[in-house]
């Protein structure tokens, strides 16, 4: 067989299976037809809707880009927020961290730490059962 | 210095709708009508073909005709076609790796088998064994499930390039724009989908 023939063979062949492609496509049932058509007009509307946005809203770099500049927007706010990312200290938060720091130093002091530490619980003991016993007679 | 008011085309400036736009409007939508009526029910086949399930192309073809609609359809309509079919083939493409991924996953899972009427449409077995029912098989609904089947069996690009091809008439460059490759690997697509159909079929089935 030459080449011509060959050819002339593939495009029959071609021509056949695209015929046999197009009547099964026009042996379609009626409820695949129609869901056709719904889809269609669904599309029809969502182009009519595109059209009625605004221009900045059609383009979709821009919703991109608004949505990556919030998701830094908010990453930047949750790590200056987080206790990690705080670094600006409250004078609330320095005392308390120099009272941590009394209680539980090892050197020299700690003795009079745990000392005064101490006093506080005997006083507060003994400020309880003041309260209790009501007033001295 | 001329007045604003007086100037061609104010109307575009503060999105007054002036009667030639809405116009252009009408014959977009008119024009996207006809060409979604037109290829709807091909690109279900197509869908279906590569699918096997009505539903799953039902919903793929929505699906693009909705994102060309959406996005696509200020571009010249002359561009529509390639646009629409690269569209549709990554949606079937996402809803068949979809499927692997989830078989992969059931057969992870205790009780689950392999679906026995899986093996019923394996498309090995709708191609003809040479028997004696063979001229039955020359019907017009039988051989379009032959080369339906055959057509399952073929690599996903070379069925791409096949259907885009010769059922949808696209050109190759409309063919390349479509699959997103170029021109010659589309030439071989398309060779070797014909070389390997025309083998399973025959010259005549």
């Amino acid at each position: 067989m030459n080449e011509h023939t060959q050819d002339a063979a593939r495009s029959a062949w071609e021509l056949r299976s695209r015929e046999l492609f197009e009547s099964s496509v026009e042996g379609l049932d009626m409820r695949v037809r129609s869901r056709l058509t719904q889809a269609r007009h669904a599309a029809l509307d969502a182009a009519a809707a595109a059209r009625r946005r605004p221009w900045f809203f059609q383009m979709r770099v821009w919703t991109s880009a608004a949505g990556v500049t919030a998701a830094l927007l908010l990453g930047t706010a949750l790590w200056f927020g987080s206790p990690a990312g705080n670094h600006a200290m409250t004078a609330a938060d320095q005392s308390s961290l120099e009272d941590l720091d009394m209680v539980a130093s090892t050197d020299e002091g700690s003795g009079d730490a745990m000392e005064m530490l101490q006093n506080d619980l005997d006083f507060y003991d003994f400020a309880d059962k003041a309260a209790n016993s009501g007033p001295a007679a | 210095m001329p007045r604003f008011d007086t100037l061609p085309h104010a109307w575009m400036v503060w999105d007054v709708p002036a009667p030639a736009r809405r116009g252009a409007v009408l014959d977009q939508t008119r024009e996207l009508d006809k060409f979604l009526a037109e290829i709807e029910r091909r690109a279900f086949r197509m869908a279906q073909i590569a699918l096997r399930d009505p539903d799953d192309a039902l919903d793929v073809v929505q699906d693009a005709m909705l994102k060309l609609a959406r996005n696509y359809c200020s571009k010249p309509s002359a561009e529509w076609r390639p646009l629409f079919y690269r569209i549709l083939e990554n949606g079937i493409r996402d809803l068949q790796r979809r499927r692997t991924v989830r078989k992969k996953f059931m057969v992870w899972l205790p009780g689950s088998k392999e679906d026995p009427d899986n093996e019923a449409q394996d498309p090995l077995d709708s191609v003809a064994d040479g028997g004696p029912d063979a001229p039955e098989l020359l019907m017009q609904d039988q051989a379009m499930q032959k080369l339906e089947g055959s057509l399952r069996a073929l690599p996903g690009r070379q069925r791409e390039a096949f259907m885009l091809r010769n059922f949808e008439g696209l050109d190759v460059a409309e063919t390349a724009k479509a699959m997103g490759c170029s021109e010659g690997s589309v030439k071989t697509h398309y060779s070797r989908a014909v070389h390997a159909l025309r083998e399973q079929l025959g010259e005549v089935w």
